[in-house]
């Protein structure tokens, strides 16, 4: 390996970092989801360079358990989406405020 | 200079622009297509890290079955008109995001003091395919939490077709 793991964790750092700025700054929830999307990955680098670093291919194999989940939280939160549109014809976060007590 | 360094340079760069632009696009159809950008950047990464099967996965479920997801509930939610970014959070999101950075950084140096301790090292991997390593891997050891994921799967199938039923909202 030429390029060092460290830059990789870099990498993976910005990105999970962007993906938290976009879940705190976007209004759109489906935006939302999107960068939860971002974050997923930026864990998913993290994994992959660790396990070059330890000489392992456990990571990998969460990566694929990851992999798994974000296309349940994909399913899951679009049709929540739907439903959401349906009761309320906007995708606006501030608008969804029936639990505020 | 060296082909590997290249590669890392320039896919690492196009994934940190096009996860900018997934977060500060105002159009929701142009994020998702730097959503698309991004992860077929990260599987470049994984093809140099020499993680083969973990790559190919990436481009078959991220890029092409959940962005399909995605593409198909924007096109059925209409066009949306509020603002897109709240300006009052904007500021509010810079100390959280130097906390989550700085917690990150202290678990990558913490683990900077170990390494190679596991059975998969160069020399094994050129006798043993990176896939037959991940899969020997995930058929022995890890066959449980396989069996676990397909049901969340099937779980989260089924909650779809319910929460995307018509008369499961009342007004």
């Amino acid at each position: 390996m030429s390029v060092s793991y460290e830059y990789y964790l870099v990498l993976s750092g910005l990105l999970m970092v962007i993906g938290l700025i976009g879940i705190i700054i976007r209004k759109n929830i489906i935006a939302l989801l999107i960068s939860t999307e971002l974050m997923l990955n930026s864990v998913n680098i993290a994994f992959v360079a660790f396990d070059i670093k330890l000489q392992d291919v456990a990571g990998q194999v969460f990566v694929f358990f990851i992999l798994t989940i974000a296309a349940a939280e994909a399913a899951i939160g679009l049709g929540l989406i739907m439903a959401i549109y349906r009761m309320k014809r906007d995708v606006d976060v501030t608008k969804i405020s029936e639990l505020k007590g | 200079m060296d082909l590997n360094l290249i590669a890392f340079w320039s896919l690492s760069t196009i994934a940190v622009l096009s996860a900018l632009g997934v977060v500060f696009f105002r159009n929701i159809i142009y994020a998702v297509l730097s959503l698309i950008s991004t992860l077929i950047a990260i599987s470049g990464l994984f093809f140099n890290l020499g993680a083969e099967l973990i790559g190919a996965l990436q481009i078959l479920i991220y890029a092409v079955a959940i962005v399909v997801f995605y593409v198909l509930v924007i096109s059925t939610v209409p066009k949306y008109e509020g603002e897109a970014i709240d300006l009052k959070y904007s500021l509010l999101s810079t100390p959280f995001a130097f906390i989550l950075f700085m917690e990150l950084a202290y678990v990558s140096v913490y683990g900077l003091w170990v390494s190679g301790t596991g059975v998969f090292g160069p020399a094994m991997l050129n006798q043993v395919s990176n896939v037959k390593a991940v899969a020997t891997m995930l058929f022995t050891k890890y066959l449980f939490p396989f069996e676990v994921a397909s049901v969340i799967l099937l779980v989260a199938m089924i909650g779809a077709i319910v929460l995307g039923k018509k008369d499961i909202v009342e007004d």
